[in-house]
């Protein structure tokens, strides 16, 4: 591809010069722009991937000289997507910068999908805590524009991340456990009224449960499972319903035994998945803690 | 990795109980039909040495434990497979006296797929059935929870994608109203350019003729 190379390069030089001189009736930004914007496309069909994030911003500047603000968010856009591929660093800063303008306009929706990128980037770059920050910001514009399905998933992935990081720092954090649990109570709630989305509130209310589980209350266990079958009439009918009441009753009696027992019974059936594994473990670990202190004690 | 392997076997089994199957119905059969049923056991009992050469090197590629244990198994479908040929052998055989030889020297043979007169060995077979049967059950019910899964996730993005297409609506809505607007602005603008036109075009031709007008009159005086 090394004449699109060359082409684009081409190009290149023809917008800076464009914008060095003195443009006839000051259509040299349009001008510049239009080139900048050839200069890009033939850089990405010869994929080089930095030069054409370079030309996009520099298009993105001009649109901004020419107080067009949708184009040059949208030549920022199209300059993240270019550095996604090479550099994320760049790519992030670019779709900050291009968020800024959507929001300045009022675009909230774009900016609400922009805002969800980045963290699915930093989500790629394993850095947790950024990446809930900017689904959080995600979810409030998508629940602010009325499209609750992208705003409950984005909050479906700060809940998931939100156990993993806890995880981490080996501290059960119960502030933390009680927004998780507020983000699938409410998910549930809401999905309850909706015809399609109805077969998925059993799923949302299991991930709920195993949250009242992690945070060790009883008592708070046994009347949240009662206040989910008033919630669903159908959900005390299904295998995670008696799941759930299964490791109520293990914790309660803090028999390990039974505990393992009846996840095994639930994983032969559908595998769970390494969220609930994560959470679970932990359950586990303090329920075995326990038998060790009454061990101790006794 | 044993999942490809209990893939095969699933296959197997279900083949075998197949091939035994025919070869009970042909043996009822005769003459033309006889030979066609026979010719598509015989193509069934291929697949069945395929597909047990294939579990064989699954299982040696497995791990020593599992594959003593896997080659357990396979060494008895080897036998199943063995006696399912040698009753083919003996349902294609047409001369009475052969078959009737083959019988006489079958009976000798421990032979886990006919009917055998002992008691026992019917029980067992039933239990494996059984057995057999209850798997078959649970691996479709897991099968039915992961489709049930599937289904839920297909009409969360089904939701999702409806949103959409309602904003899409709305925001069509928006640009028609716009749309509209601006071809009003476009025709005013459109008229005001002729109405100049016309205005400037006017005072050219005023002014020309008042040019001519003094000029005629400077030079005819």
């Amino acid at each position: 591809m090394g004449d699109q190379i060359a082409r684009a390069e081409e190009f290149e030089k023809k917008a800076e010069k464009k914008l060095g001189g003195w443009g006839l009736f000051g259509s040299k930004y349009e001008d510049a722009a239009d080139l900048f914007d050839k200069a890009a496309n033939a850089f990405k069909l010869a994929k080089s991937w930095d030069q054409a994030g370079a030309v996009y911003v520099k298009l993105a500047n001009c649109h901004l000289k020419l107080d067009s603000k949708h184009e040059a968010a949208n030549a920022y856009a199209d300059a993240a997507h270019c550095y996604k591929k090479t550099n994320t660093k760049e790519s992030i800063s670019c779709l900050e910068q291009s968020v800024n303008i959507f929001l300045d306009i009022g675009r909230l929706n774009m900016s609400a999908r922009y805002y969800k990128e980045i963290a699915e980037l930093y989500e790629q770059e394993q850095n947790l805590e950024q990446s809930i920050v900017y689904y959080e910001r995600a979810a409030d514009l998508f629940q602010s524009e009325e499209v609750t399905t992208s705003a409950n998933q984005c909050k479906q992935k700060i809940a998931q991340f939100a156990a993993q990081i806890e995880h981490s720092r080996l501290c059960v954090d119960c502030i933390l456990l009680d927004q998780v649990l507020i983000i699938y109570e409410e998910i549930a709630r809401h999905s309850l009224n909706n015809n399609l989305l109805k077969y998925g509130v059993k799923g949302h209310l299991l991930n709920a449960g195993i949250c009242q589980l992690c945070k060790g209350d009883v008592v708070a266990i046994s009347n949240a499972l009662e206040r989910y079958q008033e919630l669903d009439p159908t959900f005390s009918g299904t295998r995670e319903y008696k799941l759930l009441a299964d490791l109520a009753t293990a914790v309660d009696e803090e028999d390990l035994v039974k505990f393992t027992d009846a996840i095994k019974e639930f994983d032969s059936m559908t595998q769970l998945d390494a969220w609930k594994t994560t959470l679970l473990l932990r359950v586990k670990e303090s329920l075995k803690a326990k038998e060790l202190e009454e061990d101790d004690l006794t | 990795m044993s999942e490809i392997f209990e893939g095969y076997e699933r296959k197997y089994c279900e083949l075998s109980d197949n091939l035994s199957k025919k070869c009970s119905a042909a043996n009822l059969l005769d003459g033309e039909q006889k030979k066609q049923k026979i010719s598509e056991i015989k193509i069934g009992l291929d697949e069945a040495d395929a597909l047990i050469r294939k579990m064989d090197l699954e299982a040696r590629a497995l791990q020593p434990n599992v594959k003593a244990v896997l080659l357990a198994k396979l060494r008895e479908y080897k036998s199943d497979l063995n006696n399912l040929k040698t009753e083919v052998k003996r349902i294609a055989s047409t001369n009475l006296n052969q078959a009737a030889r083959d019988e006489l020297l079958e009976a000798g043979m421990a032979d886990t797929l006919t009917v055998s007169r002992n008691q026992k060995d019917r029980l067992l077979m039933s239990t494996e059935k059984l057995n057999n049967s209850s798997n078959r059950i649970r691996d479709s019910r897991k099968v039915m929870l992961e489709t049930e899964e599937l289904g839920v996730s297909l009409l969360q993005d089904l939701h999702g994608q409806r949103q959409s297409l309602l904003n899409a609506n709305n925001t069509m809505h928006g640009v028609d109203d716009n749309i509209s607007r601006s071809k009003r602005v476009i025709t005013n603008m459109s008229r005001r350019m002729n109405r100049n036109k016309w205005l400037i075009g006017s005072i050219i031709t005023v002014l020309v003729i008042a040019i001519i007008v003094v000029l005629y009159f400077k030079l005819s005086k």
